[in-house]
């Protein structure tokens, strides 16, 4: 017992236990630590997009969104350094990063009316919101530069791109539709120009299933507005759907007569036609240049005019020049014209010109037909084509009895052999029948009616006496005699009264004859003055 | 003459804190916890654990105390265009808007009495476990302050909830709390417990120490 006693006590310690209250704080910083880490892990990258005007845009509220869908938010605003536009800076989600390439595209989504729709409604109420076309294409970028349109979506739409160059845009506009037989398919994407060949390449977008329909032998023409022409053929307007009146358009199909072959690829470069009747004409692609001189007057012939055979257009008139000949001292028409030999349909050869199947020794012997028959006497003339308008086209006709004549190559060009127009021929006739007339001796004719004049005068006077001794001699004696008569007379004159119907039309008789006489001086008058009237007729009547 | 102060510890007596009976505490070993004669409650001497479990709170509360100030306090649809505001935002609105009075009040209740709150917290924990003897009574009159004080901040929370549960007109207006609201709600309650949860009787245990 006394050992136990003499053993050393053992130290007490309270065991500190772990307080339960720190599951407090370590729940807190768990909390916080997960939200930070999320909200690091969300923070995508920060981008800044440069805007001509920061209209609507707020920072810390607008919203950047790709089909509704939030991308970022706008953190910040700020005037570029020359005040030429405003930096808008905003913070991507982490998802964005991927899409931030220099093909991504940003605009500021507002309410707008253009282009045939109206769009943007919605940030009437909510406030404007910058829209982006995310792109995985290309390097990627962190600036960038917002355009002032929305661009026209068709990242992930089925469909095709394509180019068409166009001398000039026109009407057409971004959004201006494109039609396959009057159904919309697609829009104008985009243009630019290009100063390589001064041309305007027009990027348009046909949805799917249409851009099936686009074949590398397709043609697209431009359908904007009205299309309004004057030629020979009379007065035509030509429109398309009234919104394309409004916007402008593109419409394409294959022409009539050719085989659809491949699909068109991708951005595949087209023509664009100023219209539809263009794309026809263009077919053929095998052209024939003549000279044809004339010495006529070419006023209502302009470049553009048909060159015809019977009424089917062969051609058209390229130029007209005047040339002087120093030789003969004269002037003549130089007209240049191009010809489409494809446009005959020649009974020799079953072949149907395509362009697929155009070949060269195809079109030499066309040339060479159109040529020998110039030895039949095919001759060009200018005939007038509307006489409304006095437009002149060329014609091109068989004048067997024409002086026999050939195509003859001068300075490289081929001359093609004319006749005078009908209409110079009908003035040639006038000139002789003119020649003719000169040679009428009117002094002559005038000399002698003058004469005969003056003969008629004399007699008049004379007719004049002898009703003067008519007066003095005949008269009283008359006179008895009439006395005798009154009583007749008086019988007569209840049938014959000053109011009787006889009466009246010798009194009318009297002034006839008298207005007769007057006119008759006055034409003679006239005559004196002017003999030559007895053949052309009055000066002012002409 | 010294006044002698003698507390309740010393003389071996603890007052009950539910029916304050004044009784006398046995010597405890191991798990072993004294109960009021006569209502059964606890008895204990001071807070247990009163420095580990303010500390732990007010720590947790600084810590809820970041959210609840970036965040967003309310998510204000008018028109389908939202806004954002968290507390701060808020105030800085109030401000602008020419209503200076309720900016300052909720700067007060929402920033400020959260924030002074820690501080006076921490310095109280300082000071006892630093064992400080200085200015003990002004210490004291700053933890009632911060006990008394704390509870104003709920002001903003009710606001929020008073509004969200008002503003409902759908397109045209519509207000959501944001998920600040909880967080600082959470900053409130805890650093209100942290505030109970700290003894002041610690800091005059470290004055009777020093005395001795």
């Amino acid at each position: 017992m006394k050992h136990a006693e003499q053993a050393p006590q053992a130290q007490i310690q309270t065991r500190r236990s772990f307080s339960i209250i720190w599951v407090v704080p370590i729940i807190a910083l768990l909390i916080g630590g997960w939200m930070a880490i999320k909200a690091w892990s969300e923070k995508g990258p920060e981008i800044t997009i440069i805007f001509e005007s920061a209209e609507g845009l707020e920072a810390n509220k607008t919203k950047i969104k790709f089909k509704d869908v939030e991308m970022g938010t706008v953190t910040e605003i700020r005037l570029k350094q020359d005040l030429s536009g405003v930096i808008v800076t905003a913070e991507m989600t982490r998802d964005a990063e991927d899409y931030l390439t220099e093909q991504s595209q940003f605009w500021i989504v507002r309410a707008r009316v253009a282009a045939g729709e109206v769009s943007g409604l919605e940030t009437l109420f909510s406030g404007a919101y910058i829209g982006c076309i995310p792109s995985k294409e290309g390097q990627p970028a962190r600036e960038f530069v917002g355009f002032e349109k929305p661009p026209i979506v068709t990242t992930g739409l089925p469909g095709r791109h394509f180019i068409l160059a166009a001398e000039t845009l026109g009407s057409l506009d971004v959004g201006s539709p494109v039609y396959y037989r009057g159904i919309k398919v697609g829009q104008i994407v985009g243009y630019e120009f290009d100063a390589d060949d001064e041309s305007v390449n027009i990027r348009v977008f046909v949805s799917a299933p249409y851009h099936e329909k686009v074949m590398q032998n397709s043609r697209f023409w431009n359908v904007s507005g009205i299309d309004f022409t004057l030629d020979t053929e009379g007065i035509k307007v030509d429109t398309q759907s009234l919104v394309s009146i409004m916007l402008g358009g593109v419409a394409f199909d294959l022409p009539e007569h050719l085989e659809s072959s491949q699909h068109a690829d991708q951005d595949r470069v087209f023509k664009l036609y100023a219209n539809h009747d263009d794309t026809k004409q263009k077919t053929y692609t095998v052209k024939r240049y003549y000279l044809m001189y004339f010495d006529q007057s070419v006023r209502g012939l302009s470049p553009g005019a048909p060159v015809e055979i019977k009424g089917i257009k062969l051609g058209e008139v390229l130029d007209v020049k005047l040339v002087l000949n120093s030789d003969e001292q004269s002037f003549r028409v130089a007209i240049r014209v191009m010809i489409e030999p494809e446009r005959i349909d020649a009974e020799i050869q079953s072949r149907v010109p395509t362009a697929a199947t155009e070949s060269f020794a195809d079109e030499r012997v066309l040339r060479d037909d159109l040529e020998t028959l110039v030895s039949k006497g095919l001759r060009a003339q200018l005939k007038t084509g509307n006489l409304l308008t006095g437009q002149l086209y060329v014609d091109l006709d068989f004048y067997p009895a024409a002086s026999p004549a050939e195509v003859v190559i001068a300075n490289g060009q081929r001359i093609f052999p004319t006749i005078p127009a009908p209409l110079e021929q009908i003035a040639q006739r006038v000139d002789n029948i003119l020649d003719e007339f000169e040679k009428v001796p009117f002094e002559k004719i005038g000399k002698e009616l003058r004469e005969a004049i003056s003969a008629l005068t004399l007699t008049l006077e004379e007719i004049k006496t002898i009703s003067g001794s008519v007066n003095q001699e005949t008269l009283p004696r008359i006179n008895t005699t009439l006395e005798d008569l009154q009583g007749t007379l008086r019988g007569i004159e209840a049938t014959i009264g000053e109011d009787s119907a006889l009466s009246y039309n010798a009194g009318k008789l009297t002034d006839e004859f008298l207005v007769a006489i007057r006119s008759l001086r006055s034409l003679l008058d006239y005559l004196e003055r002017e003999p030559q009237a007895l053949i052309f007729g009055k000066e002012g009547e002409k | 003459m010294k006044e002698v102060l003698i507390t309740a510890r010393q003389l071996g007596l603890a007052s009950c804190h539910d029916c304050h009976l004044l009784s006398r505490m046995p010597e405890l070993s191991g798990r072993q916890a004294a109960y009021c004669p006569r209502c059964r409650g606890e008895l204990r001497q001071r807070k247990p654990n009163s420095i580990a479990r303010t500390w732990a709170l007010v720590i947790a509360a600084m810590i809820f105390y970041v959210p609840a100030n970036l965040l967003p306090m309310t998510i204000t649809t008018t028109f389908g265009s939202t806004q954002t505001d968290t507390i701060m935002s808020g105030v800085i609105y109030f401000i602008y808007d020419g209503s200076w009075g309720i900016g300052l009040v909720v700067f007060t209740a929402s920033i400020f009495v959260p924030f002074m709150k820690f501080i006076i917290l921490i310095y109280l924990l300082l000071s006892v476990q630093f064992k400080s003897i200085t200015r003990a009574r002004d210490r004291t009159r700053l933890h009632r302050l911060a006990d008394a004080v704390g509870r104003w901040s709920m002001v903003d929370i009710y606001v929020v909830t008073i509004v969200v549960a008002l503003v409902k007109l759908g397109i045209i207006a519509n207000i959501e709390a944001g998920p600040a609201a909880i967080y600082f709600a959470s900053v409130v309650v805890i650093t209100m417990i942290a505030a109970k949860c700290f003894d002041p009787r610690l800091i005059w245990d470290v004055v009777a120490s020093q005395d001795e």
